[in-house]
């Protein structure tokens, strides 16, 4: 035992801060966010058992239905839009050579250090109807003004717009990354085949980039999925009040938070957050599905 | 078929390509441009009559910053030294902590190994949605609402840095870490005096990534730090864009250019380390 703890305890030693850390701000709160799920609880009055009382009242609640509907639409836009212009935006810059090259990549990433909170900030005032430089250039050309965030039709446009213009950049750079990591060879045994631009891109470049774009799908779902930082701020929400006009851009982690520090319904807010949780497992899931079955092929 | 087209062809090709960069560059660019511009001019007339497509005034803009700075006891700067402090000690305790653990992990054979990174791998998969709420609930019952240590200390142990680092370190050489032991090198000292060093460029992206992550937070503050006198530069944003503010555009954009600044001239500085330590998060991850 002795020799055990003597060779073994210095291993240890380096693994104590971070799992002390680890335990009490990652996986308690996971596991008591699971428990108070079932509980009626206001962190005031002692918590009632209430089954799954919470996540049924959360699921037949017109919010729930209001705020997964606008996910579905949000996500199924912004993610395919986004990847396909950052591939595209990829293959651009990676058509430089040089300094042009360095110089449109380092400018197309500049969005991407604006916080998403500023990049709201900024893009709503954009969008602002009188004063916003896109009504006026519309204006300009004699087109009506739209009414970006408040014509509950537009307003996830709105949205997919600023979140884009964000994160081009960053998805931009994995994908030009792994564009280098291409064998040259390949382009040239394809030229010499006779294939054309396009016919290199289909049948080289995206089977060859296919990890990468893997990655940056992924990883564009699970973070549109918890889309909340620009629609809080493009809709001047509170905890009293969110998701702007006919609750255009209503998303459920806005709605998780109303019922938790506006209404104080911790139980409810937990259950929303597993349920959310379910549909991330579920979507991802079928990512890596997919992608196994396609690296199989 | 001749020469000639076909070099018109490619031409044409080349010219086009420039004009889409330079269009993407423009939308790139723009928002922020406009934003310097609105701040940068004479608040007379108004943005609907003349929309600010450059600036015009130097002196204006250094009166819109003066006024934002000092406005309410200058609560823009606290807000400012705010979100400072948090991202700096947030920066080092995901660092210490996460270069300690990934040091064994990634390095040495020891009982439980495996459950232990499972575990990490399990926290990392659960999105943080599901956290937040009793996060929160658990930093209000340490009393730490509205402190510096109720924003940084839930966010230090990061699984994410854990994995990024436990595969960078993997690629140490053993050989090294044996020279050191037979030099005398203690298990602490191997880690401070050969990994850490040798592991710089890791360590640098792990800093940066954290640095965008947590200058860029804007739910944690939001359930933290609800004192104005705690407020961080994203609280302070929320706040001139909320429902009832009576702030003119000139003040918002201010606040907002201000907000943007130090990101973007962290940008400037760190440039390269940034997009390669952003394209490696990638290709590793």
């Amino acid at each position: 035992m002795n020799n055990w703890v003597r060779k073994y305890l210095r291993h240890f030693l380096m693994l104590t801060p971070f799992f002390i850390f680890f335990s009490i701000f990652l996986l308690y709160p996971i596991f008591k966010g699971f428990y108070i799920s079932f509980f009626r609880w206001d962190a005031v009055h002692p918590a009632v058992f209430v089954g799954l009382d919470n996540y049924i009242s959360v699921a037949n609640s017109s919010y729930f239905g209001i705020a997964i509907f606008n996910l579905l639409k949000y996500v199924s836009i912004t993610v395919p839009v986004g990847i396909l212009l950052s591939f595209l935006v990829a293959l651009l810059v990676d058509s430089f050579e040089g300094i042009p090259s360095g110089f449109f990549r380092s400018t197309y990433f500049v969005p991407t250090m604006i916080p998403l909170f500023l990049a709201a900030s900024v893009w709503r005032w954009i969008y602002t109807p009188e004063i916003g430089i896109i009504n006026i250039v519309l204006g300009w050309l004699h087109i009506p003004p739209v009414n970006w965030l408040t014509d509950p039709k537009v307003m996830i446009l709105s949205l997919v717009i600023v979140d884009n213009w964000r994160s081009i950049g960053f998805n931009m750079v994995i994908l030009l990354a792994g564009l280098k990591n291409i064998p040259g060879e390949y382009y040239d045994a394809a030229e010499v085949d006779g294939a054309n631009k396009f016919q290199e891109v289909i049948y080289i470049t995206i089977p060859q980039l296919r990890p990468v774009l893997f990655f940056t799908i992924a990883y564009g779902f699970i973070s549109a999925l918890q889309v909340f930082d620009a629609p809080w701020l493009m809709t001047a929400s509170q905890y009293s009040t969110y998701g702007g006009h006919l609750k255009g851009l209503l998303f459920p982690v806005m709605d998780m938070m109303g019922r938790a520090f506006g209404n104080l319904q911790f139980g409810q807010a937990s259950a929303y957050g597993f349920m959310l949780m379910l549909i991330i497992l579920v979507v991802t899931g079928i990512l890596f599905r997919v992608q196994r079955r396609l690296g199989g092929a | 078929m001749t020469k000639q087209p076909f070099r018109l062809h490619v031409k044409a090709s080349t010219i086009l390509k420039w004009i889409i960069a330079i269009i993407a560059l423009i939308i790139a660019l723009f928002p922020i441009w406009w934003v310097f511009s609105i701040v940068f001019s004479d608040p007379g007339t108004p943005v609907s009559v003349n929309p600010r497509l450059y600036p015009s005034s130097l002196s204006a803009g250094f009166q819109n910053i003066a006024k934002a700075v000092t406005e309410n006891n200058y609560q823009f700067l606290r807000a400012y030294l705010n979100t400072t402090f948090y991202t700096i000690f947030t920066i080092l305790g995901v660092l210490i902590l996460c270069s300690m653990a990934a040091y064994e992990f990634a390095l040495f054979d020891f009982p439980g190994k495996k459950i232990l990174f499972s575990l990490a791998l399990f926290a990392m998969m659960i999105p943080t949605v599901v956290t937040l709420v009793p996060t929160y609930l658990l930093v209000a019952g340490l009393g730490w609402i509205n402190t510096l240590q109720g924003l940084v200390v839930p966010g230090i142990a990061s699984a994410f840095g854990l994995f990024m680092l436990t595969q960078f370190f993997q690629d140490i050489p053993k050989e090294i870490m044996d020279a050191a032991i037979i030099d005398g090198a203690s298990h602490f000292g191997v880690y401070r005096y050969v990994v850490m060093p040798l592991s710089t460029n890791a360590l640098v992206t792990l800093a940066i990534i954290t640095f965008i992550n947590t200058w860029g937070n804007f739910a944690w503050p939001l359930v933290i730090a609800t004192n104005e006198t705690t407020f961080t530069v994203s609280q302070m944003i929320n706040r001139y864009n909320g429902q009832f503010t009576r702030a003119s555009i000139n003040m918002i954009m201010t606040v907002n250019l201000l907000a943007a600044i130090l990101p973007l001239l962290f940008f400037i500085i760190f440039q390269s380390k940034i997009i390669k330590g952003i394209s490696m998060s990638g290709l590793k991850g």
